[in-house]
């Protein structure tokens, strides 16, 4: 099935998060507002608009069980947000509460824990605040992870257990922390990555050969594999127990977004502008193709650029094409030369890829948002093969 | 407006603040070793280019590759020793000699095409006979070879 395209803005989405009907979407325009659209028929219209930040939100994700929305944004605050009737006239309305994130830079992503009662930030302090809702006071506490962060925490991610979280950052590593809070957490089994875990606990640190920030970490869906992107262009697959990583380097822009859709399969995306597909195993693991199907009628006709057989999303363009006619043929851009529409459906970076809907254990449709403005929901089964466009990626 | 103050050096005033060399690994040989290595590989290479097996010579050089601080001299000759390789394979032979280099070998050559255009008028460096070997290499690796070059802080 062909993706579903929605085009929300002329903005970049900074990010984005679904409500768990898949009814509503909230997004960052870019802007200090988180929107909520919601869906009519085949389009989406702006319904709601939260503001209380007052720079750029950065990171958005909307709890399916308990309907609750948390933002983080450069303004270095985070506020949960909940639906609650207005006293006058009984409509619903989302209530902001403030959360003490204790940080003196911008926070950069969040995530809520799988039971949805502490969230994670990501922050430029050095630090990840880990929240958890005092009730005595109707606020949100934070206790920091600290030790040994040594730049900006780039993203997060909650193993299911509640416990673990993995962070990436911009001192070159992957780590693995214990996020345990005594006050509303079990004590926690053992897991791959360790059975005694205090607050802080380091339980494992990692870093692609060529270096590179990391931008995207994720758990597997068992929690017992660690994927990150980095900077160098190329993912890591961590089986803790091993030790044993598994970097494929890629021949095209890095990645800067990934989720699991299963054991064995990863979407990363990023820089390159489509959604890319790795699968594997502990034996190994290896790119196997695009979700962006280039065989489409909008490739047909178009020359490849960079020298052939190149598989470069953003160079494989008419604009590319122009310049080098004008440089080879002597051709300037006249006939029909002017399209500079990329071959990819997303027309810039994609800022975020997240699992859509789950059937069986598999995540079967992921969504992605972009530079571009637009919102894209792909079959996660419908593989491009390695063959077309990635004919030059190298795994 | 005054603007000066967006050039001062924040940086210094920071007591935690992230060094260079905590971004990598440092190389764990020593830099007499490394520079002596380096030196056995020109003769090496030599023969190799004697023989016209310049995948051979490549892999020598490209191999372990001095990187990091305090091996300045062993990262010149390094990259003399390379650029005799580089300028004198033939163009024709450059796509099927790039190809039959490891993954690591292809970042790290390209990691020393940037080097040299970073020095024109270098010793025996010449322009078009680097960017003859970048534009081949950047069709077999693609643009993430590039990236990484830029990436890596482990530089040669």
């Amino acid at each position: 099935m062909a993706p579903e395209v929605f085009n929300l803005a002329q903005t970049p989405i900074t990010c984005h998060a679904f409500s768990a009907d898949h009814k509503q979407v909230a997004v960052s325009l870019n802007s200090n507002d988180a929107q909520i659209f919601t869906r009519q028929g085949a389009a989406w219209t702006s319904t709601e608009t939260l503001s209380e930040h007052d720079k750029l939100i950065t990171s958005i994700d909307w709890a399916p069980n308990s309907n609750r929305i948390v933002t983080a944004s450069q303004d270095r605050n985070a506020y949960v947000w909940q639906q609650t009737p207005d006293p006058e006239t009984g409509k619903l309305i989302w209530k902001p509460t403030l959360v003490l994130l204790r940080i003196n830079r911008a926070a950069t992503h969040v995530r809520w824990s799988p039971k949805e009662d502490k969230f994670a930030v990501a922050s430029g302090a050095r630090a990840i605040a880990i929240c958890s809702f005092d009730p005595e006071n109707n606020w949100w506490v934070s206790k920091l992870l600290k030790k040994p962060i040594r730049s900006t925490v780039l993203s997060v991610d909650w193993h299911p257990n509640n416990v673990l979280l993995a962070a990436g950052s911009a001192d070159m590593k992957a780590r693995v922390f214990s996020a345990y809070i005594k006050e509303v957490d079990d004590k926690p089994t053992a897991t791959v990555w360790g059975s005694k875990l205090p607050f802080n606990t380091i339980c494992g640190e990692y870093a692609s050969p060529a270096g590179g920030w990391v931008h995207a970490v994720g758990f597997s869906p068992s929690g017992d594999v660690l994927a990150f992107a980095s900077h160098d262009s190329s993912i890591s697959i961590v089986y803790p127990g091993g030790p044993t990583i598994y970097n494929i380097r890629i021949s095209s822009l890095p990645f800067v977004t990934l989720t699991w859709t299963a054991e064995d399969t990863i979407v990363a995306a990023g820089h390159d502008c489509q959604p890319v597909v790795f699968s594997g195993s502990e034996s190994g693991w290896q790119g196997v193709g695009s979700l962006d199907d280039s065989t489409s009628a909008k490739a047909a006709g178009t020359r490849a650029g960079f020298g052939g057989n190149s598989s470069v999303g953003r160079l494989n363009s008419a604009a590319f094409s122009t310049f080098r006619d004008a440089d080879t043929r002597g051709q300037s851009g006249a006939g029909g030369t002017t399209d500079t529409k990329l071959l990819t459906v997303h027309q810039n970076t994609i800022t975020s890829v997240r699992p859509y809907q789950s059937s069986g254990g598999r995540v079967v449709k992921v969504s992605t948002s972009g530079v571009d403005g637009n919102l894209v929901i792909w079959d996660a089964d419908n593989v491009s093969a390695v063959a077309g466009r990635m004919g030059g990626m190298r795994m | 407006m005054d603007t000066a103050f967006r050039k001062i050096d924040i940086d210094v005033y920071d007591e935690d603040v992230l060094q260079e060399e905590e971004l990598f690994d440092a190389d764990p040989r020593d830099p007499n070793q490394v520079l002596d290595d380096a030196k056995q590989r020109q003769g090496a290479v030599r023969s190799a280019l004697a023989r016209s097996d310049v995948v051979g010579a490549l892999n020598i050089v490209l191999e372990n590759a001095p990187y990091g601080p305090n091996v300045e001299e062993a990262k010149t000759v390094t990259l003399q020793t390379l650029l005799t390789i580089l300028n004198t394979t033939k163009s024709t032979e450059i796509p099927a000699v790039i190809k039959e280099l490891s993954q690591d070998g292809q970042d790290t050559l390209m990691k020393y095409l940037y080097k040299g255009m970073a020095m024109p008028g270098w010793g025996d460096i010449s322009g078009s006979v680097l960017l003859g070997w970048h534009e081949k290499l950047t069709e077999v690796a693609g643009t993430g070879c590039i990236v990484r070059t830029m990436t890596d802080r482990r530089t040669v």
